[in-house]
């Protein structure tokens, strides 16, 4: 018996020195291979989007008119006090900050309980799948289009609230102030968004292992605390990871805005990106939108690295 | 019973949500079945009478010489391409990613990630340099290597978290066996991460399916459109805007991407599971 | 420790690949200006003497060689599905083509934001089209930033043209003495109003601006929650709001365009914007906000009385609300200083990128008779002077009253930062409208930032 087992003992070691030759060997090989696989996707991202963002980052320090001529007059951080000097990006920021602030716990909250209900539904998931996700792939553009004739002073929101249910007499402005646009606009992007945030959600649920429900069941845990102690913790990373998203995404709101108010009234609703836009294409000032950019990102940069502090992992 | 009681009410409370996600579709739908100026109408009604509804705006958007095809198939082409060019690639690095430590790793998949929220706008000028000095203008050719670099980040974020959920074992076993780094990868990894794969090319099909900006930017010929220039075309600004043939046009072209979406929402539930969201 | 190396040498690689490539990318450059030219993704040597247009279209010039078939690339702003686009597809270009059996024109159809700002990024990379229609708004700021040859410089037989052209129009397309494009097609705004609303108002139709101002006020009414405005205004900017300066005797800049402080806050614009408040207050204009109603869409159905746009208005009103008929046009109100409008139109010019000889022929033949009279078929009012003897041309009624205005239009500032000056105006005079500002405080403080803008070139 001893014998063998030590003859075991004996065979392994071989086996695992084998192995490990095997495996030096196989490393040399591998370098080549490594860097192949990692070559093609590196160099993609390094030519359209490192080298890009690296010549962006220059241009914020330069007064750069976009024309032929490409004059750039070196103006170190002069861009970067002006974006916290004047008045509009400060409104530019606040209220993408805002939209930001309703929407993405919106689509969370609304994506995440459509997510369950779905789920919990024994037929007729995939057509609920489908309506919910429609918002989403219809284009900014028509979505724009189509609610801003419904959030008119006589769109169709106004005629139903006037003329059918007959609540005011006077149309509501919903589109002339600066919260009831920020309302609007979250309203839209809220609408857009819940289909996205639904899918991811259905996604996780999925995978939530059916063998806790059961022993939270066998144990007397009613629906309420099943959902509040094994689901949510269980997809807590599915829910930082759409934050993060979500956010990113709420940042770069742009074409809603510029259909629908494009700043108005005074600026007071835009967005970064249309003061962005604004400030490279009509004021030609591209040095200023590139530190805005740059401001920005930061800004992002700071929210998600909060967002992941607190929801990271335990 | 309860449980019957509670699907019944489950169903009502999507059905009531469903309805208000839809409401604007409908409005699409309905002013596409009606003539051009029917939307300036007031009163505004959401559903037009039976004697208003024509197919007038199909029929002339779907007319040969208008050549709605060649923008559909351009747009198709630059998607399937686009997605394909991302799962092939987007796949490896977050293999790599997963799989082998070296120095910078952390710093450079943060890197990645972090070029996520610089806005896109900004970059058009530089990218635009880079496709002139490469001769990539004004072809299809200039869209799809930005739309990728564009969606890459994103891409590599989820399937690397998939790729850490697959099991280090079966890679050894491999090795053991003596199969190479790319065998090990094309054979066993890849067909592993198919879900992942469906999942990230149904959103990167879609975001080059719908992106305007960079394309209006490149795209000079006729021939060349995709669908969002196409569609763009239809706003005039001192020309009254003909709404029914846009959503004639919008409506048509959501068909394509509701198939590949189910097609590949299958995969797609699984696929995102794994992905870097359970952690 | 070979594990952390693979990671550096890929990283390495890539940047140097990254770098190679576009210095590579250089080179082609320079080394494309050898071949043929066509206009279109064809890199032009940059000057660094970039001030020197005329050597670098010179340049260009001795550079291109005569081939077989040449393409001339064209971008325009007219919108696709217009009967302008038809025209220009189906009549001009082909019997362009003929007469000049070498060349294929490509004709590039953009919205008009879109090939403001698309122009400018291609500029960044010398890669314009060969012919642009250039909004004459943009003509300042383009040649600001080098992208239009000095046609007058460049063409010998350039003088000859001109004098064929209308004189206001041409001038839209002269900074600092030389010509940047030919004048292509001008419009002008007019007033527009509702015969019905003014006869059932019992109010005539006003000829100064006092007039303009009551009438605005009368023709006002709200039965049943239905308000009705006199006067409808889609927006604030300089295009908006110069006519009722300038006829009301006021400036915005001095001679020079360097200075609005003095001009833009002068006695008789406080008057006039104090105006324009009270008007508001009453509920006898709006339409400049973002909830408003559509000016084509408020006119036609009877909620706007009067509003003052340009000859496409015509077009919109018979394509979406062809049962409106009640309405008729007339010159702007006189004020203290005339009936003036502001001169709008489209040039159209040459880049620096372009093949020089065939561009200039193009140019040439679009503002010849022929062209000029077939565009003018489909609305856009020609600049040709022969053309506009033409008989197919004054039959048109529709051009009568624009005809007449531009006689007495001015045309913007021409400074390349009119988009930062515009939007000072817009915001004082919103501001002031809104409430936010008193009409002096408004106009004040926005002449001080005008004054900063214009001090920075």
């Amino acid at each position: 018996m001893l014998l063998s087992s030590i003859d075991h003992e004996l065979r392994c070691r071989m086996l695992n020195s084998n192995l490990i030759n095997k495996k030096k060997m196989n490393i040399s090989k591998d370098k080549i291979q490594i860097v192949l696989l990692f070559l093609p996707g590196l160099l993609f991202f390094a030519l359209f989007t490192l080298y890009p963002i690296y010549k962006l980052f220059i241009m914020s320090f330069f007064e750069y008119q976009i024309g032929s001529k490409g004059n750039a007059l070196f103006v170190g951080f002069e861009n970067y006090i002006s974006v916290f000097t004047d008045g509009v990006s400060q409104y530019a920021i606040t209220n993408t900050f805002i939209y930001g602030l309703i929407t993405v716990p919106s689509q969370i909250i609304l994506g995440l309980l459509v997510a369950v209900l779905i789920n919990s539904m024994s037929k007729g998931q995939v057509g609920f799948r489908i309506v919910y996700y429609l918002p989403v792939i219809t284009s900014w553009v028509i979505v724009s289009v189509l609610f801003k004739y419904i959030f008119q002073n006589e769109g169709y929101l106004n005629y139903v609230i006037v003329n059918i249910w007959e609540i005011t007499d006077l149309p509501v402005k919903w589109l002339e102030t600066r919260i009831s646009s920020l309302l609007v606009l979250s309203i839209i992007g809220t609408w857009k968004g819940i289909g996205w945030s639904m899918t991811v959600f259905i996604a996780a649920l999925t995978s939530v292992p059916k063998e806790l429900y059961d022993s939270a069941k066998v144990d007397g845990c009613n629906a309420l605390n099943r959902f509040f102690y094994i689901t949510l913790p269980s997809i807590k990373n599915t829910i930082l990871f759409s934050m993060v998203m979500l956010t990113i995404g709420a940042f770069n709101t742009f074409t809603p805005v510029k259909l629908i108010t494009n700043g108005k009234p005074l600026h007071q609703t835009e967005f970064i990106l249309t003061w962005m836009y604004k400030n490279a294409f009509e004021f030609r000032n591209m040095g200023y939108s590139a530190a805005l950019s740059f401001l920005v990102a930061i800004l992002v940069s700071a929210i998600t690295i909060t967002q992941f502090k607190l929801l990271g992992k335990k | 019973m309860s449980r019957r009681i509670n699907s019944y009410i489950v169903t009502l409370i999507l059905s009531v949500g469903a309805i208000t996600m839809m409401t604007p579709m409908l409005y699409l739908i309905s002013y596409s079945l009606r003539s051009n100026g029917a939307i300036y109408q007031f009163p505004p009604t959401l559903f037009p009478k039976l004697s208003e509804i024509t197919f007038e705006n199909y029929e002339y958007v779907l007319s040969d010489n208008l050549g709605l095809f060649t923008y559909f198939k351009n747009s198709i082409v630059v998607g399937v391409i686009t997605m394909i060019l991302i799962a092939l690639m987007a796949s490896a690095l977050a293999y790599v990613l997963s799989r082998f430590d070296f120095m910078g790793k952390n710093i450079l998949f943060s890197l990645i990630i972090a070029t996520m929220v610089i806005p896109g706008l900004g970059l058009i000028v530089p990218q635009y340099q880079i496709a002139v000095k490469l001769n990539l203008v004004n072809t299809l050719m200039g869209l799809i290597p930005v739309y990728t670099a564009w969606m890459l980040p994103f891409s590599t974020f989820m399937m690397k978290g998939f790729v850490d959920n697959l099991p280090k074992e079966l890679d050894e076993a491999a090795h053991i066996d003596g199969a190479s780094t790319l065998h090990v990868y094309f054979k066993i990894i890849l067909p592993l991460m198919k879900p992942a794969v469906a999942a990230v090319s149904i959103f990167n099909f879609l975001a080059s399916w719908e992106e305007y900006g960079w394309a209006q930017t490149v795209i000079s010929s006729e021939h060349l459109r995709t669908i969002p220039i196409y569609i763009a075309g239809f706003f005039g600004r001192n020309n009254f805007t003909q709404f029914g043939y846009i959503f004639a046009i919008s409506f048509l072209s959501l068909i394509p991407i509701i198939i590949v979406f189910i097609s590949f929402q299958k995969y797609f539930i699984t696929g995102l599971t794994a992905g870097g969201i359970k952690g | 420790m070979k594990k952390h190396a693979n990671g550096i040498l890929a990283i390495i690689m890539c940047m140097l690949l990254v770098t190679v490539m576009v210095g590579c990318g250089n080179e082609k450059a320079s080394d494309d200006t050898e071949s043929v030219s066509n206009g279109n993704g064809e890199n032009v040597e940059l000057d660094t003497k970039a001030e020197e247009t005329d050597t670098k279209a010179e340049e260009a010039d001795t550079k291109a060689e005569e081939p077989e078939e040449v393409k001339l690339v064209f971008w325009h702003h007219y919108n696709e599905q217009s009967n302008e686009n038809k025209v220009l597809m189906d009549v001009l270009i082909p019997e362009f083509e003929k007469e000049n059996p070498s060349v294929k024109v490509e004709a590039v159809s953009h919205d008009w934001a879109d090939l403001h700002n698309k122009a400018l990024v291609a500029a960044t990379a010398n890669n314009l089209p060969d012919v642009i229609r250039v909004d004459s708004a943009w003509i300042p700021e383009f040649v600001d930033a080098g992208m239009l040859q000095s046609i007058d410089q460049e063409y010998t037989d350039f003088n000859e043209v001109k004098d064929g052209i209308l004189e206001g129009p041409m001038d839209t397309a002269k900074v600092a003495g030389h010509y940047y494009g030919l004048g292509l097609n001008t419009n002008t705004k007019i007033m527009f109003y509702n015969t019905k609303l003014l006869k059932d108002s019992g109010v005539d139709l006003p000829k100064t601006l006092d007039e303009f101002f009551m009438a605005a006020t009368e023709l006002s009414s709200n039965d049943n929650g239905q308000q009705i405005w006199g006067y409808g205004e889609p927006a604030l900017s300089g295009w908006n709001v110069l006519p009722l300066i300038w006829s009301n005797g006021g400036e915005i800049l001095n001679s020079d365009n360097t200075m609005a402080s003095g001009y833009l806050d002068s006695e008789q614009n406080i008057e006039l914007l104090k105006q324009l408040v009270t008007l508001k207050e009453e509920n006898a204009m709006t339409g400049f906000n973002s909830g408003d109603i559509p000016m084509t869409d408020g006119f036609a159905q009877g909620r706007y009385a009067m509003i003052i746009d340009g000859p496409w208005k015509y077009a919109e009103l018979k394509g979406g609300h062809a049962e409106f008929t009640d309405y008729a046009a007339t010159t702007m109100p006189a004020g203290k200083g005339g009936s003036i409008q502001v001169l709008g139109g489209e040039d159209i010019s040459i880049s620096i990128n372009a093949n020089s000889d065939y561009a200039w022929k193009f140019v040439k033949f679009m503002t010849s008779e022929f062209a000029q009279v077939e565009m003018g078929k489909v609305g856009q009012i020609p600049v040709s002077k022969k053309a506009l003897e033409n008989p197919e041309i004054t039959a048109i009624e529709d051009f009568t009253v624009f005809l007449e205005a531009i006689k007495t239009s001015r045309a913007r500032p021409a400074i390349a930062d009119w988009s930062e000056v515009d939007q000072q105006i817009n915001d004082a005079f919103t501001a002031a409208l809104l409430g936010v500002k008193s009409p002096a405080d408004a106009l004040t403080e926005a002449a001080k930032m005008i004054d900063d803008i214009l001090d920075k070139k």
